[in-house]
């Protein structure tokens, strides 16, 4: 199977080949230079201008404007997640990835890079109160946060003991380290001197490793390479790059160190693929997502049921109230729900990162069940209630013993659906650091350089857990159709 | 001796009056059949002496616990259900759980409601499900029974309380004719065994049969009353004629 798609690939690429022709002439037609980043990154790379929605700024776009302007074109800026600017890139979605990429032997493997454009180092940050860390290995057995595909990743998982744990944002290691979720954050200076040291709680405990930003080109397209690569080299030349940097207050004596050398073509170094080593893993995050799902659903399960009774037989007060709580819940998307009860709520209740995710799935969900159930209430007929309070029942157990094992078997199929729905939900919760099914998928496909096979060994297991479960659905479907008499 | 006592009933859905002052005692061992065209009030009587409609005047006793108008499911539970554990009712549409099995059905209340044993509520139970010809079938789901059989059912479960009175709302209209006669037996049967009984039936052979008084309901009042005899073969009320003719021309 793996050679067919190989086959196909390189079917595809030929035809892109004989298609295309230079890339160079291609984007002095079309008048832009094409260029990938991520908005999300923030200041001071690449960020939406506050005061004028719609306008970017950071000095990864004054870098992009004036090499598109000794190009002669104009810069056109695409957004891309950060993690798969590469893939994007290889796909042909923009000219270049210009957004903090560093360069590292995994990337070298895979793309073209031209000379490095700014020097940095690895900055481990702690809290102030915690006076002993100096460095990785003061930190065997603590949880220390980075970016996904960061070289700072690398680095942490080549240090002993070290338990990572992965963000998509800047920001939001830091407000975990001080909240005493993290032990540490490891990322790039820039980052640190922007978005750790203004907080007094935090300090810098050290400087890890050193490394290079460059712009990523594809391979296939030494054109464009030299290119942009002569553009970079005559702004550093006429003193450009260096104005641009100390605007942003990024110069520093690392800087006047780059200039040498050239770009760098692809190293042709080993390309992982994915091997059997990866399945341990896989199964782990396959696990987790059930774990968070049965956890959940155990909690929507529950809450939904006193939701609807609330609704149902409370006071009005109390009805208003889980009616409104109904409403926001799923009337606001879950991972919103999810940043709010993780990061929103962190000073006031500091929820470690798995507790967090089976709560938030669990309330969401509460509100889908609470109306699954409202619908069995309802499909139970009033009769059935009379007939045992005739029999001197009291309410509650008219409700509990009569009403509510009918009412169960109505909403069953449903509750079956949703929880499928919410296995695959569950994969939001990687966005508050939790490595589940999906989250395994996009390190590993990061680290083996591919998307497919990752992906589909990725579906394969979620369909493994959730096709048995629609079975059964469909089952209670049939069972449980015939009205009750 | 007096079971039940009603004096002076009166309801009203929104602001139409449905029973206007009833009246009416029943002696233990008593059989009364209320008849009485569609509309007149006769369910709505039924309903009322156990409280499931409420009433606006009046008051209704039974074996010395007191309904007064206005009370609440919720501030009045304990008093409600000192009435209705002395109830037994029967509904035009059985109303037996689908979701428990025909002895479940006759259990539960004397589990939950009575606190006997599992052992001797299902013992009670197999036990009524016998005298209501349903020894075989005292495993079975609902859906697996007749609409004749579900009655038994629901006979049964309310038999299973020991109820000083027995309500029993249009027993047999639901059923195809074919089924009538095995509820109405089952009904006789338990008269001969001197249950009281309130039984609201358009069966006039049956309650010519079985009912030591008649009751004639015509717009939400009893317009006669009597013994079946009396009523049924020398009805003086216009209403009652109406009906019987009626009832004859529907034969």
């Amino acid at each position: 199977m793996w050679r067919g798609t190989i086959a196909l690939a390189a079917l595809l690429a030929a035809c892109g080949r004989l298609q295309g022709d230079d890339p160079v002439a291609r984007m002095q037609a079309r008048g832009t230079l094409r260029w990938g980043g991520d908005m999300q990154g923030g200041e001071p790379y690449v960020m939406q201008d506050p005061g004028d929605t719609g306008r970017l700024t950071g000095f990864e776009v004054e870098i992009a404007d004036a090499l598109a302007r000794r190009l002669g074109v104009a810069a056109e800026f695409v957004q891309n997640d950060w993690q798969t600017l590469i893939p994007s890139l290889e796909r042909g979605d923009f000219d270049v990835a210009l957004n903090g990429i560093e360069v590292t032997p995994a990337r070298r493997a895979r793309v073209a890079f031209t000379r490095p454009y700014y020097a940095f180092t690895e900055t481990l940050v702690v809290r102030r109160a915690d006076g002993g860390t100096h460095g990785l290995s003061d930190l065997r057995g603590q949880r220390v946060g980075t970016l996904e595909g960061s070289l700072a990743l690398d680095l942490l998982r080549a240090a002993p003991g070290v338990q990572v744990v992965l963000y998509e944002g800047v920001e939001e290691p830091y407000l975990d380290l001080e909240r005493g979720r993290l032990a540490a954050v490891l990322l790039d200076n820039i980052i640190a001197a922007r978005y750790a040291l203004p907080r007094p709680a935090l300090r810098a405990a050290g400087t890890v490793d050193e490394g290079v930003y460059a712009i990523a080109v594809r391979p296939d397209q030494p054109g464009m390479l030299a290119a942009v690569d002569g553009a970079l080299a005559a702004m550093m030349r006429d003193g450009e790059l260096r104005r641009i940097l100390e605007r942003w207050n990024l110069w520093d004596d690392r800087q006047p160190r780059l200039g040498g050398g050239g770009p760098l073509r692809p190293d042709g170094g080993s390309r992982p693929g994915l091997t059997l080593a990866y399945l341990p893993l896989f199964l782990r995050g396959a696990a987790f997502t059930v774990i968070i799902s049965v956890l959940a659903m155990a909690i929507a399960i529950t809450g939904g049921l006193v939701l609807s009774l609330a609704r149902r037989q409370g006071a009005p007060l109390v009805q208003a109230a889980a009616g409104v709580y109904v409403e926001v819940f799923r009337g606001t998307p879950v991972l919103l729900q999810l940043y709010v009860l993780y990061y929103g709520l962190a000073p006031l209740l500091t929820l470690d990162a798995f507790t967090a995710a089976v709560v938030g799935l669990g309330l969401n969900y509460a509100a889908y069940e609470s109306e699954l159930y409202r619908a069995g209430f309802d499909a139970v007929p009033v009769g059935q209630t009379e007939a045992a309070l005739a029999l001197g029942m009291s309410r509650w157990q008219a409700l509990r013993r009569i009403v509510l094992p009918q009412a169960v078997r109505v909403a069953l199929p449903g509750v079956a659906n949703d929880f499928i729905a919410l296995l695959k939900d569950s994969s939001l919760v990687s966005v508050i650091t939790v490595v589940e099914l999906t989250k395994q998928m996009t390190i590993t496909a990061v680290d083996v350089r591919g998307w497919l096979a990752p992906g589909l060994l990725c579906a394969a297991l979620y369909l493994a857990l959730s096709y048995p479960l629609s079975r059964l659905a469909r089952r209670l479907e049939r069972r449980l159709a015939p009205a009750p008499a | 001796m007096t079971v039940v006592s009603v004096r002076s009933l009166s309801t009203r859905r929104g602001a139409a009056e449905v029973l206007r002052g009833i009246d009416l005692e029943v002696r233990r061992g008593e059989v009364v059949a209320v008849i009485g065209p569609s509309g007149s009030g006769k369910t709505t009587f039924l309903r009322a002496l156990n409280y499931l409609t409420p009433f606006t005047a009046g008051e209704v006793t039974i074996a010395g616990h007191g309904l007064r108008p206005g009370m609440s499911e919720r501030r009045d539970a304990a008093a409600l259900r000192a009435v209705r554990t002395r109830v037994g009712m029967v509904f035009q549409s059985f109303n037996v759980f689908p979701h428990l099995t025909a002895v479940g059905n006759v259990m539960e209340a004397p589990r939950r409601v009575l606190g006997l044993s599992a052992t001797a509520a299902e013992t009670r139970a197999r036990t009524l499900l016998a005298r209501v010809g349903l020894r075989d079938h005292a495993d079975a789901y609902p859906e697996r029974l007749s609409g004749g059989q579900q009655q038994r059912v629901a006979i049964a479960r309310a038999l299973a309380m020991e109820p000083v009175v027995m309500l029993l709302d249009e027993p047999t209209s639901a059923l195809d004719a074919r089924l009538v006669g095995e509820v109405l037996a089952v009904v006789g049967d338990l008269a001969a065994a001197g249950q009281t009984m309130i039984v609201v039936t358009h069966e006039l052979a049956f309650a010519r049969r079985v009912a030591d008084r008649v009751v004639v309901l015509a717009g939400g009042e009893i317009v006669e009353s009597g013994t079946a005899g009396d009523v049924l073969e020398r009805p003086r009320a216009a209403e009652t004629r109406a009906l019987l003719g009626m009832a004859g021309d529907g034969r």
